[in-house]
This record gives structure tokens, sequence and C-alpha cells, in this order.
């Protein structure tokens, strides 16, 4: 650059044009390149206008709308009906779905996270760790269908659950059909389906926690319970986090298990905020109410999530 | 490096044993019980008292499936749905995550964000608009072209595809692993001539190999495994039905009593494949699962 800008003596010398067609070179292949990375970038940037910008652009609007769902030029401008006809007296929004939707979210994280904590951390002392977690991780493959109807097979009087109740001489329990057991009924399955992703990230989280660690623990005569609660758990707050707000997440927005096993039943004991939103539309064409019941979701799963990383933020010493 | 962690210290770890083993059982013993099922004859499936163990090895419960299911369209269907959006995920990732990686050009951060931004909308917001946006196509399924008249994209199995054909998740990916690769390899190749296309396909795909395969094993078994949206746009035109679907609606139509053990048949062929290709290729599921924690 400085060899540029001398005097314009030099300009006739042999060096100078060089460097003069060495940084036209440049500034050509500068913008080859930006060329280039747009035509690379062009599938995906195309994409996310047709299949992104455009679809939230349209939910604001109908979620704003009154709309039959025929022509566009139909669409009337409902102001906030949409949203205030959620929430208004006599509305099931609120209560029960989404309480249902927060429990179900809830149990499943509880579950789940008691759950894999219990068994990385006895993973963790055993050999062919690969092969008990290729075991933990089938569910994980397995297509929510196959997941839903078999557990609702083994949930059913004739099915495998009551058969071990019946066999220890208990009673047995409609799971799926009384209102009272069909939501904690299906939190079991979605936790036992992501059991396996979260022992996988915490077993992770385990390994990074150096032997010295627990050497010296075992030194000064701690017992496993205090080592457990003064060493493992603190080391594994990340991965917690991240279990904890990923299959929130999971849960706040899941329903494709809930549709398979219950439709949201009986009555709507198990009907969550997404069915709801899915049902709306796809079963009574109301797309305005489905797509404000979509962005009130979204509200809830946002701030669900921010209150969490604050959380874990707040109460940890190292962050 | 075997871990095993307190076996030199305390011996067999008994209690840490009892515990996986159990998890374990609870996690196998619902497949052994849908293979199971898939066996029993007509009134052994759903009866009291009940017995895990069907009467006789038959399989008459697959012809069944085979038959009343349709499964080879339904085969047809996921294969082509979940094989378009494999295939255009990793073309689109690696283009874009190449770009973001390894060119400069302006905008570049920009773009960046924007990607990440993607990730942070869930996918129930999307139902409504992309099926409305879909059926509304201008001048496709006999529509006009103001989008109206006719069925638009659903009366294709594209549309299956569409939604997933490009993830946010998929560029960040293939560009946080495309960052390692030295500059001077791929600007070796331009002074030899390479064009950035050839760079990208020569030397940047190659490296970038099983972080590709870990996108692809976890795209393939996503888009095998949908139900929700597959659910919808078969609703719309059934010659598009998927696997998960069809045997869904076996299911919710015919006398479950009957058809549970068909049910299952059905169920354990449209698992296999997904399984099988899990058991080849878990070291890249695994990781990729750790990468993305999206389950």
């Amino acid at each position: 650059m400085v060899n540029a800008l001398v005097p314009e003596t030099a300009e006739r010398t042999p060096r100078a044009r060089a460097v003069r067609s060495a940084v036209a070179g440049r500034v050509r292949h500068r913008r080859r390149q930006t060329v280039v990375a747009y035509l690379f970038l062009a599938p995906v940037l195309l994409f996310f206008a047709v299949f992104l910008l455009l679809p939230l652009g349209f939910a604001l609007l109908l979620s704003t709308s009154r709309w039959s769902g025929f022509a566009l030029g139909d669409i009337e401008p409902a102001g906030l009906d949409n949203f205030t006809g959620l929430f208004a007296d006599g509305s099931t929004f609120l209560t029960p779905i989404l309480t249902n939707t927060l429990l179900f979210a809830l149990g499943t994280v509880a579950l789940a996270l008691t759950g894999s904590v219990l068994v990385a951390t006895c993973i963790d002392r055993l050999r062919f760790q690969g092969v008990w977690r290729t075991l933990y991780f089938l569910p994980i493959v397995t297509t929510v269908v196959a997941v839903g109807n078999v557990w609702k097979y083994m949930y059913e009087p004739g099915g495998l659950v009551n058969g071990v109740l019946n066999a220890v001489g208990l009673d047995s329990v409609a799971f799926l059909a009384d209102p009272d057991t069909a939501l904690p009924s299906v939190v079991v399955v979605q936790a036992w389906a992501s059991l396996g992703s979260a022992v996988l990230v915490l077993t992770a989280g385990l390994k990074s926690v150096p032997e010295s660690y627990y050497e010296a623990a075992a030194l000064d005569g701690a017992g496993p319970v205090t080592v457990f609660r003064r060493i493992t758990l603190p080391l594994l707050r990340p991965s917690l986090l991240f279990v904890c707000v990923t299959q929130f997440l999971t849960g706040l927005q899941s329903f494709a298990l809930i549709t398979v096993m219950t439709r949201g039943g009986p009555g709507d004991a198990t009907d969550v905020a997404a069915l709801e939103m899915y049902r709306l539309a796809f079963g009574y064409g109301d797309w305005g109410t489905a797509s404000a019941a979509a962005f009130v979701l979204f509200a809830v799963v946002l701030a669900i999530t921010l209150a969490q990383l604050w959380w874990f933020r707040r109460t940890g010493e190292d962050a | 490096m075997t871990r095993g962690r307190s076996t030199g210290r305390r011996g067999v770890p008994w209690l840490s044993y009892l515990v996986v083993a159990t998890g374990a059982v609870l996690t196998v013993v619902p497949f052994c019980d849908m293979v199971m099922t898939s066996f029993k004859g007509p009134g052994e499936a759903g009866t009291l008292p009940y017995r895990f163990l069907p009467r006789a090895f038959d399989l008459a419960n697959y012809r069944a499936a085979i038959r009343q299911l349709d499964l080879p369209a339904l085969f047809r269907n996921s294969v082509a749905a979940t094989a378009l959006i494999t295939a255009s995920v990793l073309l689109t990732s690696s283009l874009a995550g190449y770009a973001l990686a390894k060119l400069r050009f302006p905008g570049r951060d920009f773009v960046f964000r924007l990607v990440l931004a993607t990730m942070m909308f869930p996918p129930f917001l999307f139902f409504v608009p992309h099926f409305l946006i879909l059926v509304h196509w201008p001048l496709a399924g006999g529509n006009d072209l103001s989008g109206r008249g006719g069925a638009g994209l659903t009366v294709s199995i594209a549309a299956l595809a569409v939604p997933f054909l490009v993830n946010g998740f998929g560029i960040f990916l293939t560009r946080q692993f495309m960052v390692a690769i030295p500059d001077e390899v791929l600007e070796a190749a331009r002074i030899d001539g390479a064009g950035e296309f050839a760079v990208w396909w020569r030397i940047v795909v190659p490296q970038t190999k099983p972080v590709l395969v870990t996108l692809g094993l976890l795209t393939f078994v996503d888009a095998w495994n949908e139900y929700i949206w597959a659910l919808l746009v078969s609703t719309a035109n059934p010659d598009v039905m998927t696997l998960p679907v069809g045997i869904q609606l076996l299911q919710d139509h015919v006398d479950p009593a009957r058809t549970t053990p068909i049910v299952m048949a059905g169920l354990v062929l449209s698992v296999l494949p997904v399984l099988l290709l899990f058991l080849l290729l878990q070291k890249y599921y695994v990781r990729g699962v750790m990468l993305s924690g999206l389950k």
C-alpha cells in the first residue's frame, strides 16, 4: 500500500506498475469474492426470505386480523381482539391449556433431570459406557408415532404396565382414560424419550471434572454424598443449565406425543398450547386466534428461557 | 482412557450397576413389548391377563401391515422426503458455511447474525403461515397468479420437504468447523488456479466430512421421524402420506383391539431403517446431539 502512494516519478518504473496491477488485482479479487459469497449464500437467503421473514410477517398480520382463509383480500383488521379473546372469561386458553403446558414442561424437566443426573453419575463409574449409552439412546432415534403408540398400548388395561401392577397385587390404573392421571402419564413418556440426550450431555460434563478433585476429596475423607454435593454438582452447572433450558424449550412447544397418545383428552386434561393452536387453525380454520396463540406461547417460551439463564447466572459464583 | 472411576478405589460399583441397568431395562422394555406384540395373534393383544410373549412367532401381522397400510407407497414417500431434505440441508449448509467461514465480503457479520437469529424461532410459529403459503403458492397446483383456485404446492411431494430444506443450525455447525481449515491451504489452491467452487468441492467438503456426516445423520433421523407437518400435508393430499402418518391413521381408524399387532408390525418396519443407521453411525450421531442438544 505504501509503495502505491510514492510520487509519480515512480509511476513509470516496472516495479510500480507491478504493484499497481497487484492492487487492482486484489480489488478485483475482493469484488469477485463478494459475488461468489453471495452466490453461495443465495439459496439460504432466498429460503429465509420466503420461509422465515414472510411467514413471520404473515403470522403477525393474521394474529391481528379476521380471515376465512380464502382470498387474501378478505383479511380484515381486528386489532387485538384475537389476543383478548384468548384471555376472555370462559376461554380455556389460560386454564387449563397454558397451565397444562407449564405442568407438562415442568414435569418432564424434573423427571428427566433427576433421572439423567442419577444415571450419568452412575454410568461414569462403569465400564462399557458406550453400550449403556446406545441403549439409552434408542428412544431418541425412534419416531414419536412409535413411542406414543407403544406406550399408549402399554398403559391400557390389558397392557404391560397394568400387567406388572396386577402381578404384584395392585389394582389396574386407567392411566390415559382418567383425567387425573392422563397428564402425568404422558409426562412420564416424554421424560422417558428425552432421558438419553440428557444423560449424554451430563456424562460429557462429568468427564470434564478433573480426577484430582476426587482424589483430594477422598484424601480429606469426604463421603460420596459430600463429593456429589460439593464437587460434582457445582462443576456440572453448565451441563445442567444446558439440559434444563433445552428440555424446557422442547417441553413447552412439543405436542406430537400428545397428539398421538391422547389428542388432548380426556376432555382437555392433556390439551397444551401448541396443540390448541394447531386445532384452532386446522380444525376450526380460525387462523387469527391460532396465530395469536402461537405468539403468546412464543412469549412464554422466551420469558421462561431468559428467566432460567438469569437465575443460573445469578446463583452461580463462577458465571 | 477408560473411566470406571471408582472401580480401582472401591471395588465393583454394584449400586451404580443396579441404577444404570434398571434404567436401561426401563428404556428397552417398551421396544421389546412392541416387537412381541407385533407377533401376537387375534385376541392375544390387549386381553387380560397380560402376557409378554406371543403364543407363536407368526409373520401374519407383517403381511397384513404391508397390505393394509400400503407400506411400499408410504416407504417411497418417506424416502423421497427424507432424501430431499437431507441432500438440501447438506448442500445449502456447506455452501453457506464456507462463505461465512472463509470468504471475505461486506455484510458477512450481518448474514451470520441472521443465521443465528433464525435458530431462535420455534417451529410451531410457522405451521400456520407455512401451510397457507404452500396452499396459496402462485401458479402451482392449479393456482392462478394471485394464489387462488387450486391446492398450490400441496399437490407435490416436495411439500413434505419445503419447510425443512434449509437449517440455521446446520449452517452454524458447518461454519464452525470450516473456520478451522487453514487459509494457506485454500490460498495455495487459488494460486493453482482453482475457482471458489472448486476450492469448496475439492478441499473444504472433503476436510469437513465428519461434521457433514453428523449433520446428515441428524437431519435424516429428524426428517424420517417427522410427524406433525407430514400429517398436515397428507391431510391436504393423501398421495404424499409418509410412514408415521399412515401408521397413525390405521391406529386411529380401525378397531384397536384387533389392529394393535398390525400397527406394531408396521412400527417395527418403520423404525428399523433408522435404528440400523443409528447403530452403524452411532459415533457421528452422538456427537451431533452433543453439539445441538436440540432434542
